[in-house]
């Protein structure tokens, strides 16, 4: 196990949330939660003092791309030929919108997902060392990166929390 | 695609070798046969004996195009439906390759020209110097030219029988009669156009009578409305037919009561002293009197009213016209009826007039049937040794009953010309191939006072000869005379024509230089003067015995009469392996690819017989099986069936197709249309028909619209009315910058013939696609003919609709297409590109009209099953229009390659098109002129004015598609709807 | 939700019962996949047939310009609709019985779309330039016609496709990771790759959370636009019958309608198949029930009004159509289209028939072929008896394209029977989300 870092790992949710709350109390900082599920509790602790996520920025820029190429493409193609249908005028806008929606919803759901694996530092191409298979089942993990000289403190801190299992 | 090559290779040897002096275009000499530039040649259409003179439209040496010859006489520019076909006769897949005779097996195998003719030199020879020339006949179709003169000199110098001018319709009742009545042995010319009343006998002069477009043009010319000013038809037929449909007031009578009828209105006009001043009274009196008019209203099922009013009608008319024809005349009464029209004609006051000796048609140099079944009693005697058959078809033409076939048998040799492998040909020892009318020198004289000149439009297609040369040559050889001596000096028929034409020149034109006659000839395409009418008078003795009752027919009394009657598609047959008129539908029953059997509702309902039930039709002399047209209007005591189909040869379109009606008819001397009753069965078989016309009921739509005479002289009066609030629309109007194209198509003169129909198949490559495929809406028709009825549906009022794309301004196909290969041009167009085209067929799910036409099979593709133009058919394709590929949309262009050689033309000279300039093939074709094309933006051009007519209006003008097509309303008579 | 015991699953159970439909299939599976692949082929040598003898090969002729290829296409659509409802809106209404079924909805979805977007290309007469629909730069300067709705279509089309698939991706994604963790071998590789590494941490998770939401927000109108421009494929168009302003509510409500018929044509097997009676409950199907008949109701207002305003309108074209279909040729369709969609779906108003699966089964298959049959008479009947008496006409359907559309069904099935046996078909993480999460001290 890498050098600076103590795994704990939880059977409960609420000791979880108290191992947390425990660890920042005693000025750790720099810790990574795993959990099977998305729980409120522990997101409400970690967003205590974090800014909003910016995933939804992504959203909006490739939606607007999305709108703003759908009636570039449209109204420049159909002024490029200059063809009449329908007696139609060249460049018919109530259509053109049609395309500049599907088009924004498109490029804004294409740049949400990027917004995940940019974001989410995905796709990892090996497991990090504090990960463990079971945090996909039914356990949940808090590692603690700190310098091994503090390493004792955090372990006992989890331990104390409720932690079935601390590791160096 | 050989074929394409070695004859335009052919061509273009003729056309710079020999052609110079010989062939002469119609507007450009041919020696700069400049490739993409079309040459035009004149000649005479030869589909029937009408003569109308046709211009061939040629192109890298092949012919690609009929047209009438605006200058001729009888046509002026117009052509029928068989008359645009021609070409499928020229580019016959079916057509024979050359000279055959018949092995020992009875196989028909190729051989040699050379050896051809040394057979028949040998056998002629043997007869000849024995002295046996009379073992000899040559029967031809009706020849009224120089063919004909040659023909019977070759007999003559043969010491043969005189030949006979074999016509299956040969109207010789009406030379008969005129022989009665007038003593002049001759068929007078019917000026249509100058009277103010026809009164038809079952006369057909619409579809087939002696000369349908010269009728149908002159018909138009006294009907169709025209500055408040219509003429009347009155026609009187038992059976619904094209001609009867387009009459103001039809009057059905029950079969063979037309010389009753005809007296019976005689007797009226003089009871009511409504004759002529000056006619011979006594006379009339003779004949009419005797008629009992409440037994004739009683016999022909025509009320006493009815007949008093047609007499009151016609005699008032001065003048009217009186004509009798169809299967009216080719009863046993035949010549008597014919009688008693031209007695209506003399009381009335219209010999002379509308009727005129003096340019008697050329029909009366046909040979009467009698003598044909002379003939066929010789063969039957073995009388007949050599009988050369020259276009003629009677195994298929004359009733088995007249022994024809057994006859043949005992013929040792027959000898066909023929270059289609028809009946009699099949049965021949020799086939000699002629030359196609349309790759031949030759000339026709349709009346008096009218000389067509023939000349090739193109090389022959095949390995055949023209008959005239093969005469020639074989009399030359039979009378063993030296080269340029004899009755036969000429080398080819071509120079005995020239030579001939001096005669004729002397007469046309004494003071012309032969030279510059002939070429002047050519270009015109014959040459044609006025011929004084002859004054006649009825004769007053003998008094001809009246027979004043029905026609008496054979057969079953019980059973219902046979109405046998020529087929406006087909004529006697010969036009059944034309894929064109087999695909085009028969105006009144929309039937495409079959024959049927019209029986009365009445009938149908009692026997349980549901349209395409097969019936098997029995007579005293043979029976037949047809799927049934259940008609309501026909007269319930008849049954008709079209003659035409029925072929047991004549190549793969019309083999085995439908059945022969004239099976059913008794042999003997006269050939006549009207003499057995026969009985229905239903077999239990069905044959459903590939009718095109889903239904005649309009639906209250109002596709086909009608005016009375009153309101349309009202409006007419009113002048044009103010255009109509249009359909509002969010957007600007269309601007077009130079030219806006439309068209109007006048449905008052519409007449329903269908020459349009075939003329767009012709010039825009437009496949034919079979029956199965018709039946199943699939047919390709950019045009079509649409017959609408209204009223009661048994006295229906028909009205007749050309219906094709209306390139709407606001044209609901465009906006839909997703890739732009439905777009409007900036001339007002509704351009469709084939090339972009992917098929999502969105376009013609949205056009009201439903005149597109998607390609569901791969018919441009030889190696597809469903190839549309086997060889050498692709000749006649036109190389300026797209054949269209598998998958594609198309429809009508507005026959957009002659707007644009139009305008290209125009620019040449720097100005813009002048209206009239460019014509559609369906305008340029129309007998009746219905179908105005050119700029609507030039309010002077023929097109606008139309369009602007207060009888105008636009099909489903509430959909607001704006069509650039103006219909105008029929006009119908108030006392129509009898 | 609980199992059959009474008895609430953990979170291993979850795990355990899901991971378990993955097992190596029974011969039973490989045998209904055999015959699903064998129809499969059968509709692609048909369609390979009509590529080579030309469109004449399936019965349509004029007036159906179009017949059952766009009326399964605008069937496939339809039940495309109910996966992205379930997993989006019901997301957004934050209805939590959703999340034991839309991962199932989801795949049906995306399989439904996916055999939706083949008819448009077995449609059109020259299939082989479709792609000219599609705005690619040329030298020639061509580009699609953006006014024609079939344009509109492929641009809705291919967005709700890209959309549904990323959605249903992302869904899997702590799902894959999961079975990863559970499986050994070259399965444990690959499902390593395919859960791209996810871990579970806070950090991914919450992002995760965001995006998902607004997937949710995105799909909501797409989904709802998506059938609306296929509405207008013909409610753009003149035809009698199809040019009309309620086309759009109309066809959304009928896609919904039609998709969760689908769904529980699905589900109800796997539940019964797979023992998943702890997570797919009689409360779920009751749901799906109830919507079900709602949809209806609304539907038969649409009906409705339909044919009120054919005959309000005093529309003669309207009227004669609307006529002609409920009384000639094909009036059996129009009236079993009634029958299965307006009728048929009265009985869920019994709580009874809401639960109970047989019941519940045959009306959705009822359901599917009443919507079919509603598409089939929009477009057949309602292009045989439009504006022009003279092209009047009776479709007949070939042995071609009966084909081509029964393997369109096929290939459906191919794609879900493959997909259940790979991907979990319920979803691991929301399930247990739904579940109390494990705490120590009750009181808490």
């Amino acid at each position: 196990m890498a050098a600076g870092g103590v795994l704990g790992v939880f059977a409960h949710v609420d000791t979880t949330v108290r191992a947390i709350r425990d660890l920042r109390a005693q000025g750790f900082t720099d810790f990574t939660v795993y959990s099977p599920v998305p729980v409120e509790e522990i997101e409400a602790v970690l967003e205590e003092n974090r800014p909003v996520s910016p995933v939804r920025l992504f959203t909006l820029i490739g939606g607007l791309t999305g709108i703003i190429t759908g009636f570039g493409l449209t109204i420049w193609s159909a002024l490029k030929w200059g063809l009449v249908t329908g007696g139609k005028p060249v460049v018919s806008i109530p259509p053109f919108v049609i395309i500049a929606f599907e088009l924004g919803i498109l490029l804004g759901g294409l740049s949400t997902l990027l917004a995940i694996l940019v974001l989410g530092k995905l796709p990892a191409l090996r497991r990090s060392p504090t990960y463990d298979p079971r945090f996909t089942v039914d356990r949940f993990g808090i590692a603690v990166t700190c310098g091994p000289e503090r390493a004792p403190a955090a372990g006992r801190c989890l331990s104390q929390a409720g932690a079935e299992e601390v590791r160096q | 695609m050989k074929i394409v090559g070695s004859s335009a290779g052919a061509v273009a040897a003729a056309g710079c070798g020999q052609a110079p002096e010989r062939i002469l275009p119609y507007v450009i000499p041919p020696d700069n046969l400049i490739p993409g530039v079309a040459s035009w040649f004149s000649t005479v259409c030869r589909e029937c004996p009408a003569g109308c003179g046709v211009i061939a439209r040629n192109r890298e040496g092949r012919v690609v195009k009929l047209e009438g010859n605006p200058d001729h006489p009888v046509n002026r520019g117009a052509l029928c439906i068989r008359g645009q076909a021609a070409l499928q006769g020229l580019y016959n897949p079916d057509r024979l390759r050359g000279p055959m005779r018949q092995d020992a097996s009875g196989a028909l195998k190729p051989v040699k020209w050379e050896e051809a003719e040394k057979l028949l030199v040998e056998r002629l020879t043997g007869l000849v110097k024995q002295g046996k020339g009379k073992r000899i006949v040559v029967m031809s179709q009706l020849e009224s030219g120089n063919l004909g003169r040659l023909i019977e000199s070759w007999a003559q110098a043969l010491g043969a029988r005189r030949p006979i001018f074999y016509e299956p319709f040969n109207y010789e009742a009406i030379h008969h009669a005129s022989r009665l009545v007038f003593g002049r042995d001759a068929i007078p010319h019917y000026a249509l156009e100058e009277a103010n009343v026809i009164l038809s006998f079952g006369a057909d002069f619409l579809e087939s009578w002696l000369s349908p477009v010269e009728h149908a043009r002159a018909f138009t010319r006294m009907h169709a409305f025209k500055h408040g000013k219509a003429g009347t038809f009155i026609h009187v037929e038992p059976r619904l037919s094209l001609t009867a449909a387009n009459a103001d007031e039809w009057v059905r009578n029950a079969p063979g009561t037309e010389e009753l009828l005809a007296l019976a209105i005689l007797k009226v006009i003089l009871n009511e002293g409504l004759q002529a001043p000056g006619v011979d009274v006594a006379l009339l009196r003779n004949v009419a009197m005797p008629v009992d008019l409440e037994a004739a209203a009683g016999q022909s099922g025509v009320s006493v009213e009815t007949i008093k009013h047609i007499a009151r009608t016609f005699a008032k008319a001065k003048p009217g016209i009186a004509v009798g024809g169809g299967v009216a005349v080719t009863s046993t009464l035949a010549v008597e009826t014919q009688r008693a029209i031209h007695l209506l004609n003399y009381a009335a006051g219209n010999v002379g007039r509308t009727v005129r000796f003096g340019p008697d048609s050329a029909f009366v140099k046909a040979t009467p049937h009698a003598i044909v079944g002379l003939l066929t009693q010789l063969m039957a005697q073995g009388e007949i040794d050599v009988l050369l058959l020259i276009h003629a078809n009677p195994l298929f033409a004359l009733p088995p009953k007249w022994g024809f076939a057994e006859a043949l048998k005992k013929v040792p040799l027959l000898v066909s010309f023929s270059n289609q492998p028809d009946e009699t040909t099949e049965q021949a020892h020799l086939i000699l191939p002629d030359l196609h009318s349309l790759e031949s020198w030759g000339d026709f004289s349709p009346r008096e006072g009218v000389v067509g000149l023939m000349q090739p439009t193109m090389a022959p297609v095949f390995d055949s000869r023209a008959v005239g040369d093969v005469l020639l040559s074989v009399g030359r050889q039979v009378l063993g005379s030296p080269a340029g001596k004899g009755p036969f000096r000429w080398e080819t028929f071509a120079e005995y024509l020239k030579e001939q034409w001096r005669g004729i020149a002397r007469e046309y034109a004494p003071s012309m230089p032969f030279d510059q006659f002939w070429e002047e000839a050519l270009r015109r395409g014959g040459v044609w003067k006025d011929v004084a009418t002859a004054p006649v008078q009825a004769r007053s003795a003998p008094v001809f015995p009246i027979q004043g009752k029905p026609a008496s027919v054979e057969g079953d009394p019980q059973g219902l009469t046979l109405l046998v009657y020529p087929s406006q598609r087909f004529y006697d047959g010969r036009g059944a392996n034309k894929p064109w008129l087999q695909e085009a539908p028969d105006t009144m029953t929309q039937v495409t690819w079959d024959s049927w059997i019209e029986v009365p509702a009445e009938v149908a309902k009692k026997l349980g017989i549901r349209q395409g039930d097969l019936v098997k039709v029995t007579s005293p002399h043979g029976a037949i099986e047809l799927p049934a047209y259940v008609s309501e209007s026909l007269h319930p005591g008849a049954v008709a069936i079209p003659i035409g189909q029925g072929h047991t040869a004549y190549g793969r379109y019309a083999k085995d197709r439908g059945a022969n009606p004239l099976t059913l008819l008794p042999g003997g001397a006269g050939l006549s249309f009207l003499s057995v009753k026969v009985t229905l069965t239903k077999t239990g078989g069905r044959r459903p028909l590939a009718i095109a016309q889903a239904t005649h009921d309009q639906d209250d739509r109002e596709i086909a619209q009608h005016v009375g005479l009153g309101a349309a002289r009202e409006l007419e009066l009113r002048g044009a009315v103010p255009e109509k609030a249009s359909h509002p629309s969010m957007y600007p109007d269309l601007k077009y910058p130079e030219y806006r194209w439309g068209m109007a198509v006048d449905l008052d003169a519409c007449t329903g013939c269908q020459a349009c129909v075939i003329a767009c198949k012709a010039e825009n490559n437009v496949p034919v696609v079979g029956k199965e495929q018709v039946a199943y809406g699939r047919d390709m028709h950019w045009l079509r003919l649409e017959r609408w009825q209204e009223g009661k549906p048994e006295h229906p009022e028909n009205l007749f609709l050309p219906m094709f794309c209306q390139h709407c301004e606001i044209a609901p196909c465009e906006p839909v297409c997703p890739v732009f290969a439905a777009y409007h041009t900036e001339e007002g167009l509704n351009a469709q590109i084939y090339n972009r085209c992917v098929g999502t067929r969105y376009c013609n799910n949205n056009c009201p009209y439903k005149v597109r036409r998607f390609n569901w099979w791969d018919y441009s593709s030889p190696a597809s099953s469903s190839y549309a133009f086997p060889d050498p058919l692709p000749l006649q394709l036109n190389p300026d229009v797209t054949v269209r590929q598998l998958g594609v949309m198309e429809k009508c262009t507005m026959c957009v390659q002659r707007i644009v050689a139009g305008k290209d033309a125009a620019r040449d000279e720097k100005r813009p098109v002048r209206d009239g300039e460019v014509q559609t093939a369906c305008q340029q074709t129309c007998p009746t002129q219905a179908i105005a094309f050119g700029n609507l933006k030039d309010p002077s051009s023929r097109v606008a004015k139309l369009s602007r007519s207060p009888r105008g209006y636009h099909v489903l003008e509430e959909l607001g598609t704006r069509p650039a097509v103006t219909y105008l309303k029929k006009v119908t008579r108030e006392h129509g709807k009898a | 939700m609980t199992d059959s015991a009474g008895r609430q699953p953990t979170y291993a159970d979850v795990n355990r019962d899901v991971i378990r439909t993955l097992e190596p299939p029974s011969p039973a599976y490989f045998g209904w996949m055999a015959v699903v692949a064998l129809i499969l082929t059968a509709g692609i040598l048909a369609w390979t047939w009509q590529i080579y003898a030309g469109m004449g090969a399936a019965g349509k002729r004029t007036p159906q310009m179009w017949a059952m290829y766009i009326t399964t296409f605008v069937f496939w659509i339809g039940i495309g609709h109910a996966g992205t409802l379930i997993s989006a809106i019901l997301y957004l209404f934050r209805a939590r019985w959703r999340t034991s079924i839309y991962r199932g909805a989801e795949a049906m979805t995306v399989f439904a779309v996916l055999t939706a977007g083949l008819f448009p290309l077995i449609h059109a007469g020259r299939m082989w330039f479709a792609y000219w629909l599609l705005p690619y730069p040329n030298q020639r300067y061509l580009w699609p016609n953006f006014r024609s709705p079939l344009v509109w279509d492929v641009f809705a089309i291919s967005t709700y496709l890209t959309i549904s698939v990323v959605f249903f991706c992302v869904g899997l994604l702590p799902d894959i990771a999961a079975i990863r963790d559970a499986s050994t071998g070259w399965r444990k590789k690959i499902y390593g790759v395919l859960s791209l590494g996810w871990e579970g941490t806070d950090r991914q998770w919450r992002h995760y959370r965001r995006a998902y939401g607004l997937f949710a927000a995105l799909a909501t109108p797409l989904v709802l636009s998506v059938h609306s421009v296929v509405s207008w494929d013909f409610a753009m168009a003149l035809v009698p019958g199809w040019h009309s302003t309620l086309f759009a509510p109309f066809f959304v409500d009928g896609a919904i309608f039609s998709g969760f018929a689908m769904v529980l044509v699905l589900i109800i097997p796997m539940r019964y198949f797979w023992n998943l009676y702890a997570y797919i409950t009689d409360k779920h199907l009751d749901a799906m029930g109830k919507l079900i008949l709602v949809t209806s109701l609304v539907l038969s207002y649409f009906y409705l009004c339909e044919a009120f305003t054919a005959w309000y309108s005093g529309d003669h074209f309207e009227r004669a159509s609307l006529f002609w279909k409920a009384t000639k040729s094909y009036a059996w369709a129009f009236w079993l289209q009634y029958f299965c969609n307006s009728l048929v779906p009265l009985v869920l108003f019994w709580r009874r028939a809401r639960t109970h699966t047989p019941t519940l089964y045959v009306v959705s298959i009822l359901v599917l072929i009443g919507m079919w049959f509603e598409r089939f008479n929009i477009i057949v009947p309602g292009l045989g008896h439009d504006f022009y008496p003279y092209t009047w006409g009776i479709y007949w359907p070939t042995l071609t394209d009966t084909m081509i559309v029964i393997g369109s069904f096929a290939w459906f099935f191919i794609l879900f029977l493959g997909f259940i046996k790979v991907m979990p078909s319920v979803s691991i993480v929301e399930v247990k989300e739904t579940l109390p999460h494990p705490v120590k001290e009750a009181h808490h």
